[in-house]
């Protein structure tokens, strides 16, 4: 039944974009600021009064749209008195605005795509533009948030170019997902990632620790229009369960009525591995050598127009990179159709749009130890001979008729020559995205409206990898390795909502929304097939399927169906905002949900309140805008699937049973979070300064959780736990210079969070849950009592009360009081989350030029570097000079040649409190320098732009020996560490942008 | 306003209808469709055969190697003089010096609690067939003692009678409780099996006998014979009933090879993995000093040469630090990853076995040669017995025609350890105990000589031969080089368990702290067992 839909409303669009109304004449004219100082006024938005038809002004401030005579365009701008004109015979219309003395009366986009005005809101929302997004363009374009918007903590992922990205809002706070709901236009987006690494070896089942990929990196930056993140569970109650880590909502671009627009942009950066490891000279000559400059070329093309009743967008982009590690090769293309057509007199609006992309990675990088070239590169300590010497990775094997793996020492599992692995570990990963939405909206009269939307929204991952015979045996077989993996995700939503709006009395408004949804989900369904460490290929190195030894008794080959989540939500919600005076707003919302996952539905409210100081009292002139605000917010969130009915699965010999892995403690409730938030908004001086000031405090409870289950199972599910977050965002917005021919902004965001486990397990004597288990590697994330999320453990050295190493008497270093109550006898070293973080953007424009940088910092929490201990063990490392220890043979201080001391306290297993650093960072994380190229009024082309850009320039500040911004997993493991990571890369590059 | 308000009645109205039976396929959902119910697995009576799978697999664990490494590797094939790793991991202070890895000793523990282990999967064949399929809960029965007797052996008191009643706190027996509920077990697991020995319901589930009920019964009266010859220092009366019990049983013992308790997993046997890829474990020194010494010629098939001493089988002392002279674990496995391998069974690349061996019918002669000292009846003779362990023994590595001459040797004795790397580990000998019986012996000797045989026809599963080796003292093996354990252990009584695991301390403090109660001293290595007495084994 959907798809007839899609499929006729798809054939309904392309009919109308065919009619034009005659009467119509293309109406053109500059807008310009009024006053002494008169500048034309690029980004205004005309609208043909009563219809949906509108543009933009250009970077000239001239706009063409078209208009009959009689009606009435409007031109509207932040900061500018709105103007009306109406449209008589005169066909060239310039308009002169005046600054507003005003407030601004912006309008934000909120939860469900309903449109709210900024003053009513009762929680906070932060907006950006999609200029501020693609100044310095990223694959990712959720990469672009960070330092730009309070509160948001981006960490992109350690696997290069085209990796996923992880996003948290106001701190973690569960041990399931942390990343916010991603909107756009209104729909939820499936943003599942195929999967993501949490083992500090390296994740020999699924042929390395690899980044699955996300559904973000699959989007075009180039399509979207605006971006608004609702902080906190207030804002995004109505989005339910999926909405309680925050709400990203995406605007996209559609077309706009008017004459058809054409725009090109090109973007090509140089990228370069950056802050490595402090290596000897020889070993830091190998390196050099290994890696290889990157370089990323995106270009992108959109289409946009149409007519008064239907208008069409189109958008195709490409995105071709290499990156620095050899052979990582990144293929994305993406393509957007979308239309919109207003029927029945306006009446009736039709919004449909597909996505579609597709993105091919070769040799995506990957962290850990297992299957990653960095671990040979960082190791290769041979005193005679150059890594560059084994670029000819094989050799002929008489004994076997094969080519085998040549390194200049024997192979282990964890070092290989990296070469081999880069040609014959080969992986290929696939990853496509089909969104495919729909939405109609109905207006019966002046008080209602009635829209209806259904989305369905598919991704797809592939991934394979070749591995050929003589890879060390614990990652493959004698006669090599093929795993191939198929994953798909699905999500089916729909929704239907009753607005309504009415003025009750002179004083009083209300409007409301009443609507019902249901999300489908599968997710993760996956095949995977692995011809397996534990079986074998019948010939060596063929990887087909066919040639898979299947025995009838053996563990492996693994041929397996997965599916990770398959659930179903339906839900009843409505929400009313009530208006005194356009001076206070009271928000209410309610919601309840059945889910398939849990036996009983559940419900959840929300309040808010406003007060528009500004309007209420009598300020002085220099205050423009002040407004109170503060909301309570309760979310309820269901359960993993199929937690609550476990049920046998098939064992790996004949007629084999294994019982589930999980069990409940007892049946499993929905999940509550309670959150409360406060915040004030000001705005001085025309504007020219403002500031949004809140403080928020978020409690998860009876959260669902796997805990060891100890002899009683696997893993107990249970509900516990009350995890609290606290914290205050503040922003200030600033316009330091504006004059005739210079005007700098600049916007400064602070967040700071609180996490705090105030309970974990109050029934059971269980201290801890991992987020990254305890093994033989000395690092581990741990959940206790007490602590905070993000707490990293590892082994503490012993060391005198001065702070010198101690070397016992029989010549080792040892660890110090290991804490009983880990297994592991694993110690407390130090939070991967920052205290605070600042983001300082900045614009400056000077008549045609345009000077943006970005200063992005974050201040305490703490890294490990895994690899750095490891590379110690294999000293190449420059450990020069001597180190001071305490020395129990003698009872006395001495000195030891510093290379000699890291080697014994290194290793992947070693004593990790030393290789703690200070996660504070403070980066040039962006800058741009742009010109503007003043055209002809004939021109073909209405604009031309071109900038220089960088990303990642340097740090002004860091004591980590890597990038601590790299995250070597977008979930909730591995955080606070590196292992092999991808090293982070400075770019430069070149933007070239062209409109015609 | 009217309208308003009639306009949300009515739009209530009908989302109320939309939600009235939408929600009927709710539990289908909830169900993975990749499992299997407990319905769906009643064809073929996999409910009550699949959980034999897992059992099989685990009691040793098949997968992943790194697991069965730390299962037994790292600590019992190392106590037990078999082997021990070139490596001085963590730094030269791990499990295998008695610097206890807690991450490390959890897995003996971990292992047979977890969803594929024997507790869970035992308890689901009770539970679905106790009643209706006597003969496979019988079969559980006789695996879990298998499977637990190992476990109980290394820590003491274990969750066993209290097991599954509550799943946020499980009660500790003591090791005495626990071996007595074995001996009820196989009892009437016996019992149960003699009523119906042709039954072939086992068969398509069954990875060692193949479905042969008359099998499980020799297997099963060795096992009994087995432990009561183990508590045979502590409870001599009980032992001598239950040995006599096996030694009587019209079902018999293990008798030849073929009899031999193999699973035949299908899979690489884990020790290949750590010995050819990982190389973390090499010939022990005690090994060396014995089969050597000996002349054994068992060592061409257990044991690589050296590529340290040319043409020469070359050991590595258990429980090495980080040597002077060495900067670090890879320094020093260098020197000593180039000493003698284990055999070809267990190398990648030459001809690795899927067969993880856990008794063989040497064992049962062996067995019955110390019943014969001990003077149980139904024993036979002790010196045709330990022969016949001997020739056996040799028989299963197709050397037969060797073994008269070596059961006649009565001049070869161990020989002193030579480290050709470090001088300092070297070590003399510890006995002068020769091969070949003689009846003018004292029990100690012929005893000594029994358990060192055994030791060797066991081989590879260090934990019965350091069980074996902490009840009688036997062989004697070399004593660490290095001792981590704060004075709780004495060096040349050597290790005789692991502390509760920290899998337990941190989700089962409560019984931890009663099993601490049942173990009758400090939690520590140093305290013995119950079965482990203190005096002399006459």
């Amino acid at each position: 039944m959907r798809k007839s839909i899609l499929i006729f409303s798809a054939f309904l669009s392309f009919l109308i974009i065919e009619q034009v109304k005659a009467q119509e004449k293309v109406i053109s004219g500059t807008v310009t600021s009024k006053g002494e100082n008169s500048m034309p006024l690029p980004g205004v938005n005309v609208v043909v009064k009563g219809t949906s038809k509108g543009v933009q002004t250009d970077f000239d401030g001239r706009y063409s749209i078209e208009a009959s005579s009689g009606q009435i365009l409007e031109f509207s701008y932040i900061g500018f008195t709105s103007i009306t004109v109406q449209v008589d015979a005169i066909t060239v219309i310039d308009v002169a605005m005046e600054e507003s003395l005003e407030q601004l009366d912006d309008v934000v986009v909120t939860a469900l795509g309903i449109q709210k005005s900024r003053k009513s809101l009762t929680y906070a929302a932060q907006d950006i533009s999609a200029a501020e997004l693609t100044k310095v363009k990223d694959v990712n374009p959720v990469n672009s948030l960070s330092g730009k918007i309070a509160g948001v903590v981006v960490n992109r992922s350690a696997s290069g170019v085209g990796g996923s990205v992880k996003l948290t809002l106001r701190g973690n706070t569960s041990t399931r997902d942390n990343q916010p709901l991603y909107v756009i236009d209104g729909i939820p987006l499936l943003n599942n990632s195929a999967i993501q690494p949490n083992n500090s070896f390296g994740d020999i089942e699924n042929a390395g620790n690899r980044d699955g990929g996300d559904a973000l990196s699959l989007l075009n930056p180039e399509d979207i229009e605006s971006i608004t993140v609702l902080k906190g569970a207030s804002a995004s109650a109505l989005y339910g369960s999926q909405g309680s880590n925050g709400v990203v909502l995406i605007t996209t671009k559609k077309g706009k009525a008017g004459k058809f627009k054409t725009s090109f942009s090109s973007n090509v950066t140089v990228d370069q591995a950056a802050y490595l490891l402090d290596f000897n000279d020889r070993a830091q000559d190998n390196v050099d050598d290994f890696f290889d400059v990157g370089t990323t070329t995106i270009n992108a093309m959109s289409i946009s127009g149409g007519t008064e009743n239907a208008q069409t967008y189109f958008s195709y982009t490409n995105t071709f990179a290499s990156g620095v590690i050899p052979t990582h090769k990144v293929k994305k293309h993406t393509l957007n159709v979308r239309e919109t057509a207003q029927l029945l007199d306006n009446k009736m609006k039709v919004d449909a749009s597909i996505l579609l992309s597709t993105q091919s990675i070769r040799n995506k990088p990957i962290s850990g130890f297992y299957y990653n070239p960095l671990v040979g590169t960082y190791a290769f300590n041979s005193e005679t001979e150059n890594l560059s010497n084994y670029e000819t990775f094989e050799e002929f094997n008489s004994e076997r008729n094969l080519l085998a793996q040549r390194w200049f020492r024997a192979t282990s599992d964890i070092e290989q020559n990296p070469y081999w692995i880069l040609n014959r570990n080969a992986s290929d990963d696939e990853n496509q995205k089909l969104l495919a939405s729909l939405s109609l909206q109905y207006k019966f009269n002046d008080w209602l409206t009635i829209q209806t939307r259904g989305s369905y929204d598919k991704n797809f991952y592939k991934f394979e990898r070749k591995i050929h015979a003589t890879t060390d045996g614990t990652l493959s077989a004698p006669n090599g390795r093929y795993l191939y993996n198929d994953v798909e995700d699905t999500q089916l939503y729909g929704d239907i909502i009753a607005i309504l709006n009415a003025d009750i009395s002179e004083s009083f408004s209300i409007s409301a929304n009443v609507g019902t949804s249901i999300r489908k989900s599968d997710l993760g369904k996956s095949v995977l097939l692995d011809s397996g460490v534990r079986g074998d290929l019948k010939i060596p190195n063929i990887f087909t399927l066919s040639n898979f030894v299947v025995g009838t008794t053996g563990v492996n080959p693994i041929l397996e169906q997965r599916i990770a989540e398959q659930k179903e939500v339906q839900s009843i919600f409505a929400s009313t905002t009530l208006g005194y005076n356009d001076l206070l707003f009271l928000d209410l919302t309610a919601r309840n949900d059945w889910s398939s996952t849990v036996s009983d539905p559940f419900f959840y409210p929300s309040v808010g309140l406003t007060a528009m100081l500004s309007e209420i009292f009598e300020l002085p002139e220099s205050i423009t805008y002040a407004k109170i605000r503060a909301s309570y917010a309760e979310v309820g969130n269901d359960i993993q699937s199929f937690v609550n009915n476990p049920i046998n699965t098939i064992g790996t010999g004949a007629g084999g049973l294994t019982p589930p892995t999980i069990l409940p403690l007892t049946e499993l409730q929905p999940e509550t979070q309670r959150s409360f938030e406060i915040g004030t908004e000001w705005k001085f001086f025309n504007n020219r300064l403002g500031f949004d000031l809140g403080y928020y405090k978020t409690n998860t409870i009876d959260q669902f959780m796997l805990i060891d289950g100890g002899v009683a199972a696997d893993f107990l599910a249970i509900n516990a736990g009350d995890f609290e977050n606290k914290g205050i965002e503040a922003s200030i917005t600033l316009v330091p210079i504006q004059n005739d021919n210079v005007r700098w902004d600049a916007n400064i965001n602070f967040a700071q969070n609180d996490n705090e486990i105030k309970e974990l397990d109050p029934r059971l004597g269980r201290d801890f849950l991992e987020l990254t288990p305890i093994d033989v590697n000395s690092y581990a994330l741990l959940i206790r009592k007490g602590g905070s999320f993000g707490d990293i453990y590892g082994r503490k050295l012993r060391k005198t009360p001065g702070g010198l190493p101690i070397r016992n008497a029989d010549g080792n270093f040892t660890q110090a009081d290991p804490d009983q109550n880990t297994r592991g006898g694993f110690d407390l070293l130090g939070n991967a989350n920052p205290d605070f973080a600042l983001g300082w953007n900045n614009s400056i424009t000077y008549k045609n030029f345009t000077l943006n940088f970005l200063i992005d910092a974050k201040f305490g929490g703490e890294v490990m570097s895994l690899t750095e201990a490891a590379v110690d063990g294999f000293g190449t490392l420059n450990r020069t000079g001597e180190v001071r220890i305490f020395d129990e043979a003698t009872n006395a201080e001495t000195t030891i040649p510093a290379r000699e001391y890291y080697q014994m306290i290194g290793g992947r297993n070693g004593l990790t409190s030393e290789y703690i650093y200070d996660a504070t960072n403070i980066r040039l994380a962006e800058l741009s320098f742009g010109y503007n190229f003043k055209l002809q009024d004939n021109s073909f082309f209405t604009s031309i732009t071109a900038s220089i850009i960088g990303r990642n320039l340097f740090f002004f500040y860091k004591d980590a020996p890597y990038d601590p911004n790299i995250s070597l997993s977008t979930a909730n493991g591995l955080q606070g560490i590196d292992i092999f990571g991808s090293p982070s890369t400075q770019s430069i590059g070149l933007n070239v942008g062209l409109s015609f | 306003m009217k309208n308003i308000s009639k306009t949300i009645l009515k739009t209530a109205w009908i989302l109320s209808l939309l939600f009235s039976s939408c929600t009927d396929d709710f539990d289908s959902l909830n169900t993975n469709p990749n499992g299997l119910t407990d319905e769906q697995s009643e064809a073929d009576f996999i409910s009550i055969g699949g959980p034999f799978n897992p059992i099989f697999l685990n009691i040793y664990r098949y997968d992943p190697a790194w697991n069965t490494q730390l299962q037994h590797n790292l600590n019992a094939d190392t106590f037990s003089g078999y082997m021990a790793p070139p490596r001085p991991f963590v730094g030269g202070v791990n499990t295998t010096n008695y610097g206890f890895v807690d991450f490390w000793d959890q897995f003996p523990w971990d292992i047979p609690y977890s969803s594929t282990g024997v507790m869970q999967n035992a308890r689901l064949v009770k539970e679905r067939g106790e009643e209706d399929f006597p003969l496979m809960y019988a079969l559980a029965q006789i695996l879990r003692v298998e499977a637990m007797h190992r476990v109980t052996d290394v820590y003491g008191p274990i969750v066993y009678s209290k097991y599954g009643l509550d799943a946020t706190f499980a009660e500790y027996d003591s090791q005495q409780e626990v071996y007595n509920q074995f001996f009820e077990e196989l009892d009437q697991a016996i019992n149960t099996l003699s009523t119906d020995p042709t039954n072939g319901q086992f068969a398509k589930f069954d990875l060692v006998y193949d479905g042969d009920l008359a099998q499980w019964i020799k297997f099963a009266n060795t096992l009994r014979l087995r432990l009561a010859i183990r508590v045979s220092k502590v409870d001599p009366a009980k032992a001598q009933i239950e040995g006599e019990k096996s030694l009587s049983d019209s079902g018999g013992l293990l008798e030849t090879n073929a009899d031999n308790f193999i699973i035949k997993g299908g899979v690489t046997h884990p020790l290949t993995i750590f010995n050819s890829s990982w190389n973390d474990v090499r010939m022990n020194a005690s090994m060396e000093s014995i089969l050597v010494g000996y002349n054994d010629p068992r060592i061409d098939e257990m044991f690589e040469i050296s590529n340290v001493s040319a043409g020469m089988y070359k050991g590595v002392r258990g429980g090495m630090p980080l040597l002077d002279g060495y900067t670090d674990e890879l320094d020093q496995k260098a020197d000593y990853e180039i000493f003698s391998r284990l055999g070809d069974s267990y190398i990648l690349d030459k001809a690795p076995t899927t067969s993880i061996q856990l008794m063989t019918a040497a064992e049962a002669y062996f067995l019955k040669a110390e019943a014969a000292l001990r003077g149980w009846n139904g024993a036979g003779d002790a010196q045709s017995n330990y022969e016949m362990g001997i020739s056996i023994s040799f028989a299963q590595y197709g050397l037969s025609g060797n073994a008269a001459v070596y059961i006649a040797d009565n001049t070869s004795t161990p020989i002193d350890y030579i480290d050709p790397v470090n001088a300092s580990n070297n070590i003399s000998a510890l006995t002068t105990t020769t091969i070949a019986w003689n009846n003018g012996d004292d029990n100690e000797t012929k005893l000594e000589k029994i358990i060192t045989q055994k030791w060797i026809a066991m081989f590879p599963d260090g934990q019965e031969a350091w069980s074996e080796f902490r009840r009688t003292g036997y062989p004697k093996i070399f004593p660490v080089v290095a001792n981590n354990s704060n004075g709780t252990i004495d060096t040349n009584i050597q290790i005789r368990r692991l502390p509760f695991p920290a899998s337990e301390r941190s989700t089962n403090p409560q019984g931890v702290a009663g099993a601490r109660v049942l173990l009758n001293g400090p939690d520590t290595g140093g305290t013995r067992l119950w079965w482990d007495v203190n005096s002399g084994n006459f």
